[in-house]
């Protein structure tokens, strides 16, 4: 009994060190197995990227930094990959300065990985004030609105853009993001302009979603790296490791993880009320 | 003077405004707008309130109607404010710039304090400024050098700085919440009340059912009892107590948002004339 007590008084020191140790078995691995399971709002993503004409562009929103880059980062990269593949043409707008040259980063390091070129098979429009002009400005005149790209290159200028100019060439917007901005992009970019928006929020963010997925309103979701995992099972990557099949396996390690210290904790919690009522029914014998 | 002739005569005006320029010109021009910002700024702060209050009422007002007939006028309809909507973006970046030249003169203020008074943690403010300085010249030299030599070595030290510092020092700080989320979730997450138990199986399930490992536990039930399995439980939650929460929730905010933007919209906020009281 006295065991069961203590469980529920474990220092934070030792919960701390678990930590460390559930998460760096996935991460010293690198598991390549992605999840066999693919919920319908990843499957739906999939689906709007995958019948996008050729002539149509995809703008990536990105509103993350490196601090959730594990989540975004995954995230980013398989769309970046599938739209590669496909021969989609996408640019991408930071709202995060840091985010700016992490997506940058991103892009060109799968543009060397997939022979791609960039200003012809993609562009980077760099860091941009988020406001409600830049975002009207995406639907009403896209190359005006971002005037130039991240390297300072005019973007009308550069070939990826040719015959880009306003929503009639957006296949979709992808919101990719570590915060609020999922609203404001609706409201002034998809909604008036019949435009398919799709959500990479974080984890935590996820919940928040599920009314305009519900409505519409947002066509698809890829749930953090969990979503990103599922999206790369879809593009035929399931046996490859990685960041998101890595951050996937070390999220699940650590959810089983607290699930068992809630356990502990209860169990204890249950036995010393189990030994505090033996106590006071003693005590009133005695 | 025909209608054509007026439009011809805005657009060569506006374009002088808006016209790209370089180098010294550009330099000469940054300079300039700072020190009329600044200048603005300094009027607005020692002429008396009641002089104050209708220049930044109007202002606000203005920039808040822009945009509402903008918007509900259509796009199609009211081609003159859509056409400036890109200008009213730069001058709204413009701004925000002033707010954060006021961020870096608080940011110097409060460290240069502690590093003159040698205070607590003062080493901490002084690499406040090592750090500050050393990223901004780097990230100056690496885009405007024009020897290549030079902009290629700070092109290197940046992403030092970058890569090596910025980036895994911000994931540090975010990833540092798994720490006490683990711990938090030991300490509280006690079933106390009927309440308290909900909400730790409703957890449960949602941690389970979103990750690839919880699904292997309850894969084994048999297909009429497929509803149970953690996926579709927390599935089940998500679409159906959380989002009618979330609806809910939704509403209220909108309206809260409605009324809050109406009062900024019309200058009823408290502090909207750089004072601490209307």
């Amino acid at each position: 009994m006295n065991i069961l007590i203590k469980l529920q008084q474990i220092d934070r020191r030792v919960i701390y060190a678990l930590v460390v140790v559930v998460l760096a078995v996935p991460l010293i691995f690198h598991p390549a197995g992605h999840p066999t399971l693919v919920t319908p709002e990843v499957h739906r993503a999939f689906e709007v990227i995958d019948q996008i004409p050729k002539d149509k562009m995809v703008i990536l929103s990105s509103a993350w930094g490196p601090s959730t880059e594990s989540e975004n980062g995954p995230q980013t990269a398989v769309l970046m990959r599938h739209m590669f593949m496909k021969g989609i043409r996408f640019g991408i707008v930071s709202w995060d300065q840091a985010g700016s040259q992490v997506t940058y980063k991103i892009g060109t390091s799968l543009e060397k990985e997939l022979h791609k070129q960039y200003g012809v098979d993609w562009v980077h429009f760099g860091f941009k004030l988020l406001n409600e002009a830049a975002l009207r400005g995406i639907g009403t005149d896209l190359p005006t609105t971002m005037k130039n790209d991240k390297l300072g290159k005019l973007v009308s200028r550069l070939p990826v853009m040719n015959g880009i100019k306003d929503f009639h060439n957006i296949g979709a917007v992808v919101e990719i993001s570590a915060s609020g901005t999922l609203e404001g992009t609706m409201i002034y970019t998809t909604q008036p302009n019949g435009l398919s928006l799709l959500y990479c929020p974080t984890a935590v963010m996820s919940v928040e979603a599920y009314k305009y997925l519900d409505s519409g309103q947002v066509k698809g979701m890829l749930n953090s790296a969990v979503g990103a995992a599922q999206y790369e099972t879809l593009i035929g990557m399931s046996d490859v490791t990685t960041q998101a099949s890595i951050t996937t396996w070390a999220l699940s390690t650590a959810h089983i993880f607290i699930i068992v210290l809630i356990l502990l904790g209860n169990l204890g919690y249950i036995a010393s009320k189990k030994a505090a009522r033996r106590q006071g029914g003693e005590a009133s014998n005695d | 003077m025909t209608t054509s002739t007026h439009h011809g005569l805005w657009s060569i005006l506006w374009g002088a405004v808006v016209a790209e320029r370089h180098g010294t010109v550009l330099a000469l021009l940054i300079a300039g707008s700072l020190l009329v910002g600044a200048g603005i700024l300094w009027m607005l702060m020692s002429v008396p309130t009641r002089y104050r209050k209708p220049v930044v009422m109007a202002v606000t007002f203005l920039g808040g109607l822009i945009l509402a007939l903008e918007f509900l006028a259509g796009s199609e309809k009211w081609h003159p404010l859509t056409d400036f909507l890109p200008t009213y973006g730069n001058v709204q970046m413009v701004i925000g710039s002033f707010a954060l030249l006021l961020g870096i003169i608080n940011l110097f203020m409060i460290h240069g304090q502690a590093v003159s008074k040698r205070t607590k943690g003062w080493a901490n403010s002084l690499a406040f400024f090592v750090a500050f300085f050393a990223i901004m010249m780097a990230g100056f030299v690496k885009d405007y050098a024009t020897a290549k030599a030079v902009s290629g070595s700070a092109d290197s030290i940046f992403t030092v700085f970058f890569e090596g510092f910025l980036m895994p020092l911000s994931s540090t700080m975010f990833s540092m919440i798994a720490f006490y989320i683990a711990s938090a979730a030991y300490r509280a997450f006690r079933i106390r009340s009927t309440e308290s138990a909900l909400m730790m199986i409703t957890a449960s399930i949602l941690m389970l059912g979103l990750v690839p490992a919880g699904l292997y536990l309850t894969a084994w039930l048999p297909e009429p009892l497929s509803w149970l399995r953690l996926e579709n439980l927390s599935a089940w939650l998500l679409v159906g107590p959380n989002m009618a929460v979330q609806r809910a929730m939704a509403f209220g905010i909108a309206v809260g948002a409605l009324a809050v933007g109406l009062r900024i919209w019309l200058s009823l906020e408290r502090g909207s004339f750089f004072d601490r009281q209307l």
